[in-house]
C-alpha cells in the first residue's frame, strides 16, 4: 500500500463561551482509517463539517494529527519532524479547491513552477525550463503561459496550473480537496478527464475529497463515507452507490440529484441537519437522524465491520430493509 | 395564463461607450404553478436576466428592447418606487447567500413581519402571528421560540428557510430563486427544494429557478431554458431537453455531467471557455467552441426555431431549413 | 479537451485613483529634496556664520528671508535644516519599517509564544502617546541626531509591526501558503519569497504616511529642546529659536513653520495617493 491511514484523530482546541471563554476540544477527525494503492483513487465523501478536509490536511501535516498513524511509502509521517517531512513532500502533493487562492498572486507561472523544481534540486539550468514546459503541455496549457500571472487565467486554467505545479515534482500521491467544485460543469469535465489520464498514464494515486457523489463515482474506484469525524461506510464505489448499506449513505445517495427526469426521486424520510461536531451525540453518531434507530444505537458506538463486501459501521447493517431506489 | 411573460428582451451594457447586448432577444413564459429553470454556466447571463426582471440592473445596464410582463402588467417602464412595492409583494426573491438578504442586527421575526406590516398593513400583533405561521410553513422547528433569534444563530439551511418565509410573506405571484441551494449540503439542498416545490404547489406561484446545476433541474422543474452568452439557446420541457437536446451546447453540457447512478467511460467536455461580456461575438455566440460551426454562424445570430415538438425551441443554424441532418455527428 | 488560451491579459487600468495626489505630492517632494541635497550650492550664506552687524535683518536681496539674532541667514538655515530633518525622518522611518516588518511577520507567521511576547512588548510601547515615548527615549539616550533617529524609530515601530503582523496572520490562512508548505518550502523561503512581497505595498504606503509623522515628531522634539543640539539647524529647532523673538520678528518662526508645512503636505499627498491607488476596493 502506498498510503495507509490508521486510527487518525485530530483534535482542535477552540475557545468558546462568554464572558470568559473556556477551552473546548473539537474532535474533527475521530479514528479514521483507510488505504490507497498506486494508481488508485479513493474518494472521501461527506457533508460540510464531517472532517473530510481535516483528514487531507492532517495527512499533509498542515494540521498536526493528535493520534494515529499515516504511513506513506513505508514511513510513518504523522510523527516525522517537519524538517525531515520536507524531503518526502515532492511525492505527496495536493490540489486545492480554490485554484485562484492556491497560487502566489505575484509570481509568474514559470517562476512558480521553477521554484518547486529548484527547492528539491530536481533539475538544473535549462532542464528546469524543459520540465516546466513539459508539465504545462501535459495539463494542456500553451508554453507562453510561463510569462503570465495567475490572474490572467480562467478558473479551469488556474486549476491546470495547480496540477502542473504538483506534476513537476513527479508525485506518487495527490490529495485533491474538492478540486472541481468551484468550476463550471463543462470545465469540471475537462479537469476530471485530465486527472483520470494522469491516474491511468502516470499511475498517480489520488485521495479525492468531495461532496459530490456523481463526481466521486466517476473518478474513484473506492470510497469512504464520513459522518461527524468518522468513516461510516467504505468499499468499492460502485457497490456503495448502487446499494448503500449504512442509513446515512442511503440518505446521501437518495438526495444526490440525478440528471434524469424519468427517475422520480424517492420521497425524503429524513429531516433535520447534522449536529455540531463540537457536541456529537453518544452511541452511533447518526442515531438522532436515523429512521432505523434502536436502543443499542443510542448507547454503543458501532465499529466498522465487513458487511456485504464492504466495511459498514452500523449495528443493523444486515437487517435493514432493501434499498428502494437502487437500480 | 402566464404569470410572467418575458418577450424579446434585450439588455444592453454600456462598457466605456461600447454597447454590449448581454441579453439578446430573450423570450419565455412562466405559467401559474409552473417551475421554469434557467440553466447555464457562469457568465451566461442568467443573473443579468434575473436583475432585468426585478428592475435591479446596475446603472451601466438597461433594457433596450422587449417587455417583462408580470400578470399582464409591463414592468420594464415602471419607476423605481413602484418596482420596490412589486418586489416586496408580488415577486419573492431567494438568493444564493441568505446573509445578503437578512439584516444581521434584527431578529428574524422582526424581519419577516416587516413586509407583512408594510405591504399588507397588518397590526404589530397580527404580523407577529402571521410571521410565526410563515416560519412553521417553511418548517423551522419551534418557530415561536425562534422568532426572537438573530440570523447568526441559524444554520445556513435554516437561514435560507427564513429567506424563503420572507419571500412568500405577501403571497407573491412569482418566486425567483437564484442558485438557492448552491452554498448548501446535498441533504439540506434536497429539503429546501422539496419545500419550494410544496410552497409553489400550494400557492400556485410561478417559479423561476436559476441554477448551474442540471441535475436539480431534472427533479424540480417543469420547463427549462438553457442560456449561453446572453442568448436563450434552447428551451423545452425538462423531459424533452434531457431526452432530445438539440443545441450543440445543451448536448455537450448534458454529456459532461458525471452521474451518481451510472458509470460513464469519459465525460464530454467543451473546449475553450465562456466568452467574456466585453467580447461577446456578433453571430452565434457559441460558434468558437462549437464542433459544427459553419460560415453563417460567423455572420448572423441564428433565429429561434422549433425543430420537433411544440414548445421546444432552439437557436442554432443547424436547425434552420434542412440543417437538421448535419446536426448529428 | 483543451482549454483555449485567453485572447490576452485583461485591459490595464490607465490611471489609478490616487494618481493626481501622487503627482502633486511627488513634485513637491522632489523640489524639497533637491533643495536639501544642493543646499551648499543654493544657500547664499554659511548657515552657521554669525555676524553681529547683520542681526535681525528684514528680508532683503541679501538676506532673502531675513537674519536671526546672531546675524545668520534664515533662508540658508532652513535649507540646511531641511537636510537634517529629512535625514532624521527618512532614517528613522526606514529603521522602523525594517524592524517592524520583520518582527510583525515573525509574530504573525510563527504565532504562539513568540507572538505573545513581541505583541506584549509592542503593547507596552503603544500605551505611551508617541510624543511622550519620544521624550522619554531621548531623555534616556541623550541628545544628538543618531539618538533622535533611534527615538523616532522606536515610537514608529508599532505602526509597522501591527500592519505586518495582521498581514502575515491573514496570509498564513491563505491556500497558497499551504501550497508552499505542501511543496516543501522552508519557512524562511515562504516568509521571504511569498509573504514579504505581498506585504510590501502596504508597508511602503504607511512608510510614506509615517515619514510625515516623523517630520512632525522631529520638529516637536526639537521645539521642546530635545532635538539636535545647537548650533545644528533643524526645522523644529529654527521654529523654537524664532519663538524667542516671536512678537518683534515673527518671520523667524513663520518661515521654518511654512517649510515644515510644505514637507508635510507633500508627504501626505503622496501617502494618501499611494494608499488609494493600492486599495483593493478602488483598484481591480
Amino acid at each position: 500500500m502506498l498510503l495507509t491511514v490508521d486510527a487518525l484523530r485530530v483534535i482542535y482546541p477552540i475557545k468558546r463561551g462568554w464572558p470568559v471563554p473556556g477551552t473546548h476540544r473539537l474532535t474533527a477527525v475521530d479514528g479514521v482509517g483507510f488505504s490507497v494503492d498506486t494508481g488508485e483513487a479513493l474518494g472521501i465523501v461527506g457533508e460540510s463539517g464531517c472532517g473530510k478536509s481535516t483528514v487531507a490536511r492532517a495527512i499533509l501535516r498542515l494540521v498536526e494529527p493528535s493520534a494515529g498513524k499515516v504511513v506513506f511509502a513505508g514511513v510513518d509521517i504523522a510523527r516525522l519532524p517537519l524538517r525531515r517531512m520536507r524531503h518526502l513532500r515532492p511525492k505527496l502533493q495536493m490540489i486545492f479547491q480554490d485554484p485562484a487562492a492556491s497560487l502566489s498572486p505575484r509570481m509568474r507561472i514559470g517562476a512558480a513552477l521553477a521554484e518547486a523544481i529548484r527547492v528539491h534540486d530536481i533539475a538544473k539550468g535549462n532542464a528546469i525550463n524543459d520540465l516546466v514546459r513539459n508539465a504545462l503541455d501535459e495539463v494542456g496549457l500553451p508554453p507562453n503561459s510561463v510569462d503570465r500571472y495567475p490572474h490572467e487565467f480562467s478558473g479551469g486554467q488556474k486549476q491546470r496550473i495547480g496540477i502542473a505545479r504538483a506534476l513537476v515534482l513527479s508525485p506518487d500521491l495527490i490529495i485533491a480537496d474538492e478540486p472541481v467544485s468551484a468550476l463550471d460543469v463543462s470545465v469540471q469535465a475537462q479537469i476530471l478527464n485530465l486527472m483520470a489520464r494522469l491516474k491511468a498514464e502516470r499511475g498517480i494515486a489520488f485521495v479525492f475529497i468531495s461532496h459530490d457523489l456523481g463526481v466521486v463515482r466517476h473518478f474513484c474506484e473506492r470510497t469512504s463515507v464520513m459522518y461527524l469525524g468518522q468513516v461510516i461506510e467504505s468499499g468499492a464505489t460502485r457497490a456503495i452507490f448502487d446499494a448503500p448499506a449504512h442509513p446515512y449513505t442511503r440518505l446521501l445517495r437518495s438526495v444526490s440529484p440525478v440528471p434524469d427526469p424519468e427517475r422520480t426521486a424517492a420521497p425524503l424520510v429524513f429531516e433535520g441537519e447534522p449536529p455540531s461536531p463540537l457536541d456529537p451525540p453518544g452511541g452511533c453518531r447518526f442515531h438522532p437522524r436515523c429512521p432505523f434507530v434502536t436502543g443499542v444505537c443510542r448507547t454503543t458506538m458501532p465499529d466498522l465491520r465487513p458487511v456485504a463486501a464492504r466495511q459498514v459501521a452500523c449495528h443493523h447493517a444486515e437487517s435493514l430493509p432493501a434499498n428502494e431506489d437502487a437500480p | 395564463m402566464s404569470v410572467l411573460d418575458v418577450d424579446n428582451l434585450r439588455t444592453t451594457l454600456n462598457l466605456n461607450g461600447r454597447a454590449c447586448h448581454v441579453l439578446r432577444d430573450v423570450s419565455f413564459r412562466v405559467a401559474e404553478g409552473e417551475t421554469l429553470a434557467i440553466v447555464g454556466e457562469s457568465g451566461c447571463g442568467k443573473s443579468m436576466l434575473a436583475m432585468s426582471i426585478m428592475g435591479l440592473l446596475p446603472s451601466v445596464a438597461r433594457i433596450t428592447q422587449g417587455h417583462v410582463v408580470l400578470d399582464g402588467h409591463a414592468l420594464e417602464k415602471e419607476p423605481e418606487r413602484a418596482m420596490e412595492k412589486i418586489r416586496g409583494a408580488r415577486i419573492g426573491m431567494v438568493f444564493q447567500e441568505p446573509m445578503t438578504a437578512l439584516n444581521p442586527v434584527f431578529t428574524v421575526g422582526a424581519q419577516i413581519s416587516e413586509p407583512l406590516r408594510d405591504h399588507l398593513g397588518l397590526s404589530r400583533r397580527d404580523a407577529r402571528e402571521a410571521a410565526i405561521e410563515l416560519m412553521e410553513k417553511v418548517r423551522i422547528p419551534s418557530a415561536a421560540s425562534r422568532y426572537t433569534s438573530y440570523p447568526h444563530e441559524f444554520s445556513g439551511g435554516m437561514r435560507q428557510r427564513v429567506v424563503i418565509a420572507l419571500a412568500i410573506a405577501c403571497g407573491p405571484r412569482l418566486l425567483i430563486a437564484d442558485e438557492p441551494t448552491t452554498a448548501l449540503d446535498v441533504t439540506v439542498q434536497r429539503q429546501l427544494l422539496d419545500l419550494l416545490d410544496h410552497l409553489q404547489d400550494e400557492g400556485r406561484m410561478g417559479m423561476l429557478l436559476i441554477t448551474h446545476n442540471l441535475a436539480i433541474v431534472a427533479g424540480h422543474a417543469d420547463r427549462v431554458v438553457v442560456m449561453y452568452g446572453g442568448d436563450v439557446v434552447e428551451s423545452a420541457t425538462v423531459r424533452d431537453l434531457f431526452r432530445n437536446p438539440a443545441h450543440p451546447y445543451a448536448r455537450a453540457l448534458l454529456a459532461s455531467l458525471p452521474r451518481v447512478d451510472r458509470d460513464l467511460s469519459e465525460l464530454a467536455s467543451i473546449p475553450g471557455r465562456v466568452p467574456p461580456l466585453a467580447g461577446l461575438p456578433d453571430g452565434c455566440r457559441f460558434k468558437d467552441r462549437c464542433p459544427h460551426a459553419m460560415d453563417i454562424c460567423e455572420q448572423m445570430p441564428p433565429p429561434t426555431e422549433m425543430p420537433g415538438e411544440a414548445g421546444h425551441n432552439v437557436r442554432c443554424w443547424l436547425h434552420v431549413e434542412g440543417g437538421e441532418h448535419a446536426a448529428d455527428g | 479537451m483543451n482549454d483555449a488560451p485567453e485572447t490576452g491579459p485583461p485591459p490595464r487600468k490607465v490611471r489609478s485613483p490616487g494618481w493626481h495626489a501622487i503627482v502633486i505630492g511627488a513634485s513637491i517632494m522632489v523640489v524639497v529634496i533637491l533643495a536639501a541635497l544642493f543646499a551648499p550650492l543654493i544657500a547664499p550664506h554659511d548657515p552657521y556664520a554669525q555676524s553681529m552687524l547683520a542681526r535681525f535683518r528684514p528680508p532683503s536681496a541679501e538676506y532673502w528671508l531675513g537674519s536671526d539674532r546672531f546675524g545668520r541667514d534664515t533662508f540658508s538655515r532652513i535649507l540646511y535644516g531641511l537636510r537634517i530633518t529629512l535625514w532624521t525622518a527618512l532614517a528613522s522611518t526606514v529603521m522602523a519599517m525594517v524592524t517592524g516588518t520583520a518582527a510583525g511577520i515573525l509574530s504573525g507567521y510563527h504565532g504562539g509564544r513568540v507572538d505573545r511576547w513581541i505583541s506584549a512588548a509592542n503593547d507596552v510601547l503603544m500605551s505611551f502617546p508617541q510624543m511622550v515615548a519620544g521624550i522619554i527615549i531621548v531623555a534616556l539616550l541623550g541628545p544628538g541626531v543618531t539618538n533622535l533617529i533611534i527615538a523616532i524609530a522606536i515610537t514608529t515601530f508599532p505602526a509597522f509591526y501591527r500592519m505586518a503582523r495582521s498581514a502575515a496572520l491573514a496570509l498564513r490562512e491563505r491556500d497558497y501558503i499551504d501550497a508552499c508548505r505542501v511543496l516543501g518550502y522552508s519557512d524562511l523561503r515562504i516568509v521571504s519569497r511569498h509573504i514579504l512581497p505581498e506585504t510590501m505595498d502596504d508597508m511602503i504606503v504607511i512608510a510614506t504616511l509615517w515619514l510625515a509623522t516623523a517630520v512632525r515628531t522631529e520638529s516637536s522634539l526639537a521645539f521642546i529642546g530635545l532635538g539636535a543640539p545647537p548650533p545644528a539647524a533643524t526645522l523644529g529647532g529654527l521654529v523654537r529659536e524664532g519663538f524667542d523673538n516671536l512678537l518683534d520678528f515673527p518671520g523667524l518662526a513663520i518661515w521654518p513653520s511654512l517649510a515644515i508645512l510644505v514637507v508635510m503636505i507633500g508627504l501626505n499627498l503622496m501617502g494618501d495617493g499611494l494608499r488609494d491607488a493600492n486599495d483593493p476596493r478602488t483598484s481591480a
